[in-house]
C-alpha cells in the first residue's frame, strides 16, 4: 500500500518545539524504504506516527486514500518490529505469533497453518514450544519478524530492528530480510541509525536530520549526488573528505593554498556564479589516485601517511597534508605503502562534490 | 580408575573451593560472635513459640498458664475451644474478611496500577502524591468517620454489616499503598509490549489481562497475601466496630480467652493462636507458585 505524509508534524507535549515537521513523502507500494539518520533527528517518531504509537500534531497521513490520522494502531493492518523485539515473555514462541491473529478472532485452524507456515520461512519450527527466555537473540528477533508477518500486513514497521544482534549476525539477517520483503510483496518502512544498512537494504532512503528530510533517493542518488553537505558527510564509510575554500578563475583552492583542484568544464559551469565565493569541496576515499597511475599535468597532493588499516582488498590510509589536515584515502590492497612515507596522490576531476559556503547545499 | 580415584580424593580433600579468603583467628572470632548473636535471637522467636505449642497439648494446665508445672498429653483445651466458645466463627468471619480484603484490594490495584504506569492524564502527579499522603494518617484515626458512613451505607444497603465495613476500611487502606508496590513493578515491565499488543489488536483490557497480568503475577500474589493477613493481624478496629462474640474475628475472639474473667482460658487462648497459624500457611501454600518471579526475563533484548 502507498503510504504519503503530507507536511506532517509532531510535537510532544510540554515540549517547546516541534521535534519533525513539514515532512512530505510518499512511499511507493512495495517500496523498501529506509528512513535513516543520527540520533535524535525524529525518525523514530516518524516511524511511531505512522504505526500509529504517537499522534499526529499537524498534516496528514494517508494509506493508499484513506485518512488514518486518527485510526488505532490496530485499525491500520500494519505490523512492527520493536528494537527491543518486545515479544511477551510469559507465552511460547507458537503464542508470540499467534496472538495477533488470536486477537483477530481467526479460525482455529487457520492460526495452526499460518504460524507453521511463518516458522517454516523463519526457520523457527525447532523453537515453537520454547519461551523466548530459552532462545537465542537471533532466534528472538526471527519470532518478532514471524509475529509481524504472520498477519500479513500492509505496511511493515521496523524500528532498528537488527541494533541488538552481532556484526556476523546482522549481516546474515539483512539479507534475509530483504528476501522476506520480496516474499510478502508489502510496503516496508524501516528506520535505522546505520547507514550500512540503509545502503544495502532499501530501494529508497529518507535521510532525516533535525526533524527535516535532507534528502530522500536511492542507495546510489545519495551517495553520488549527496544533495547537502550533511548527507556527503553522513552516507558512506569512510567518510567524505571535505576541503573549505574559495573558486579562483575555474580552479579550487583551499583556505590554507595547499589544495588546487582545476575543476571540469560542468563543474565550471555549476559555480560560474561563486567565483571569489567560499565553497566545500567533498571527495570520497576511493576517488584519490595513486601515485603510479598519475599523468603528467594532472593536479597532485603531496601527503604524509599517518595511520594504515589494512582491511585486504583494500587499506585505508590516514593521511597528513602539510597543513596538518587529515585525510581518508582508500587504496587496492595490493598496493605497498609505509607509515611516514610521504607520496603524490592525484585527485579525479570528475569525482568532486560542490558544495555552497554558507548553505551548503549541491553546487553541481 | 586409579587416576580418577585420585582425583576425587583431591577435591574431597586438599582443594580449598570456597571463593573467599581463609579465614584468620580473628574471623573466627567474629564468625562464633554472629553465630551467638543469631542463636540467641533464634532463641527469643521461637522460645514464645514453642510455650504455646506446649501449653496448648498440656492437660496439666488449667485456666492460667504456670510455667515450670508438669506435662501430660491432652487435647481439652482444643475441645474448650470448639465446644465453650466460637472459635469456629470467629475463624470464618476472619476468613471471609480476609479474602474479601484480598479480592477487592488485587482487582481495584490492578488498575489503578496499570493507569498510573501506563497512562498519561491529567492530576497524575498530584495524585499519586495525595495517596503517598493518606498512607501518613493512621487509620484508626478515622475511627468517627467509619460509624458515620456505616450508618449512611446502612440507609441505602441494608444488610451492609459492620464486618463489610471492615473489608471496606481495610481494601481502602491497601488500595493506597499497593498501588505504588504494583505501579513501581509494572514500570519495570517494557511498554514496548504493550505497544505491540496495541499493534496486534487488543483494547487497554485485553492487553492488561493477556500480557501485563501475567507478568505481575508475582507482584499480585503478594498483594493478595498482604491484604488477606490485615484481619488476622489487627485488633483495634474489629474490637472496636463489632459488637457481638460470634461476629468477632479471630484475634478479637482470641482476647475474651484472656482479657476476660469469666471466660478466662489462657490454654484454650494458645490451642486457639496457633490454630490462627494454618489458614494463612495454606493461602501462602496456594499462591507459592504464583510467587516465581523473574518470569519477565528474557522478553526484551538478547
Amino acid at each position: 500500500m502507498k503510504v504519503s505524509m503530507i507536511n506532517l508534524g509532531k510535537k510532544y507535549e510540554g515540549r517547546e518545539n516541534f521535534t519533525i515537521r513539514d515532512i512530505n513523502l510518499e512511499i511507493e507500494d512495495r517500496a523498501f524504504c529506509v528512513i535513516l539518520g543520527p540520533s535524535g533527528c525524529g525518525k523514530s517518531t516518524l516511524l511511531r506516527m505512522v504505526a500509529g504509537l504517537n499522534s499526529i500534531t499537524e498534516g496528514e497521513l494517508y494509506f493508499g486514500d484513506r485518512l488514518v490520522n486518527k485510526v488505532e494502531p490496530k485499525d491500520r493492518d500494519i505490523a512492527m518490529v520493536f528494537q527491543s523485539y518486545a515479544l511477551y515473555p510469559h507465552m511460547t514462541v507458537y503464542d508470540n505469533i499467534a496472538f495477533s491473529l488470536k486477537m483477530r478472532k481467526e479460525r482455529k485452524q487457520v492460526i495452526h497453518h499460518r504460524v507453521l507456515e511463518a516458522a517454516k520461512v523463519l526457520q523457527l519450527e525447532e523453537y515453537l514450544y520454547s519461551k523466548p527466555s530459552d532462545i537465542s537473540g537471533g532466534q528472538r528477533q526471527r519470532v518478532a519478524l514471524g509475529r509481524a508477518m504472520v498477519r500479513k500486513p500492509q505496511v511493515f514497521l521496523m524500528d532498528e530492528p537488527l541494533s541488538n544482534l552481532d556484526a556476523k549476525l546482522r549481516e546474515q539477517m539483512r539479507i534475509e530480510l530483504v528476501r522476506l520483503h520480496k516474499r510478502l510483496e508489502t510496503t516496508s518502512i524501516y528506520v535505522t541509525h546505520d547507514q550500512a544498512e540503509a545502503m544495502t537494504m532499501a530501494d529508497r532512503i529518507v535521510l532525516l536530520d533535525q526533524g527535516n528530510i535532507q534528502q530522500n533517493g536511492t542507495p546510489s542518488d545519495l551517495y553520488n549526488r549527496p544533495a547537502n553537505l550533511f548527507v556527503a558527510k553522513f552516507i558512506g564509510s569512510p567518510t567524505i573528505n571535505v576541503f573549505r575554500g574559495t573558486i579562483q578563475t575555474g580552479q579550487f583552492v583551499s583556505d590554507s593554498g595547499q589544495v588546487r583542484i582545476r575543476l571540469n568544464d560542468r563543474d565550471q559551469e555549476a559555480t560560474r556564479n561563486h567565483d571569489g565565493k567560499a565553497v566545500y569541496v567533498g571527495i570520497r576515499s576511493e576517488r584519490f589516485l595513486p601515485e603510479t597511475s598519475l599523468r603528467d599535468g594532472e593536479d597532485a597532493i603531496t601527503a604524509t601517511i599517518d595511520v594504515i588499516e589494512n582491511l585486504g582488498k583494500e587499506q585505508s590510509l590516514v593521511v597528513k597534508l602539510p597543513d596538518n589536515t587529515e585525510l581518508v584515502m582508500t587504496m587496492p590492497g595490493h598496493l605497498h605503502f609505509g607509515v611516514d612515507e610521504a607520496h603524490a596522490f592525484g585527485i579525479d576531476p570528475h569525482a568532486l562534490h560542490l558544495f555552497d559556503g554558507e548553505t551548503e547545499v549541491r553546487l553541481n | 580408575m586409579a587416576i580418577l580415584n585420585r582425583e576425587v580424593k583431591k577435591k574431597s580433600g586438599d582443594l580449598y573451593l570456597s571463593d573467599k579468603p581463609p579465614l584468620t583467628t580473628a574471623g573466627k572470632v567474629g564468625l562464633g560472635f554472629t553465630y551467638f548473636i543469631l542463636i540467641v535471637f533464634a532463641f527469643i522467636v521461637l522460645w514464645p513459640i514453642y510455650q504455646i505449642v506446649v501449653n496448648s497439648f498440656n492437660g496439666a494446665q488449667a485456666r492460667n498458664i504456670i510455667l515450670g508445672g508438669g506435662f501430660s498429653f491432652s487435647l481439652r483445651h482444643f475441645e474448650h475451644l470448639f465446644q465453650e466458645t466460637n472459635y469456629l466463627h470467629w475463624v470464618k468471619n476472619t476468613i471471609f474478611i480476609g479474602i474479601a480484603t484480598a479480592i477487592i484490594t488485587v482487582l481495584i490495584v490492578s488498575f489503578t496500577g496499570y493507569a498510573f504506569s501506563r497512562f498519561r492524564f491529567k492530576g497524575k502527579k498530584f495524585s499519586l502524591l495525595l495517596i503517598m499522603l493518606i498512607q501518613v494518617i493512621p487509620t484508626f484515626a478515622g475511627i468517627t468517620a467509619y460509624f458515620t458512613l456505616h450508618q449512611i451505607i446502612v440507609g441505602v444497603v441494608p444488610f451492609f454489616s459492620r464486618q463489610m465495613l471492615l473489608v471496606m476500611i481495610y481494601a481502602g487502606g491497601g488500595i493506597a499503598s499497593n498501588t505504588f508496590i504494583l505501579k513501581g513493578y509494572m514500570d519495570s515491565i517494557s511498554p514496548e509490549l504493550d505497544e505491540a499488543a496495541h499493534i496486534d489488536g487488543s483494547t487497554n483490557m485485553q492487553t492488561y489481562r493477556l500480557i501485563i497480568m501475567p507478568l505481575v503475577r508475582p507482584m499480585l500474589a503478594i498483594i493478595a497475601l498482604w491484604s488477606f493477613i490485615i484481619p488476622f493481624l489487627d485488633y483495634m478496629l474489629p474490637s472496636i466496630l463489632l459488637n457481638r462474640n460470634q461476629d468477632y474475628t479471630l484475634a478479637t475472639g482470641l482476647f475474651t480467652l484472656i482479657s476476660d474473667q469469666r471466660t478466662m482460658n489462657q490454654p484454650a487462648f494458645a490451642a486457639g493462636g496457633m490454630l490462627t497459624a494454618l489458614p494463612i500457611v495454606t493461602f501462602f501454600m496456594l499462591l507459592q507458585n504464583q510467587l516465581v518471579s523473574g518470569l519477565s526475563a528474557g522478553s526484551v533484548k538478547g
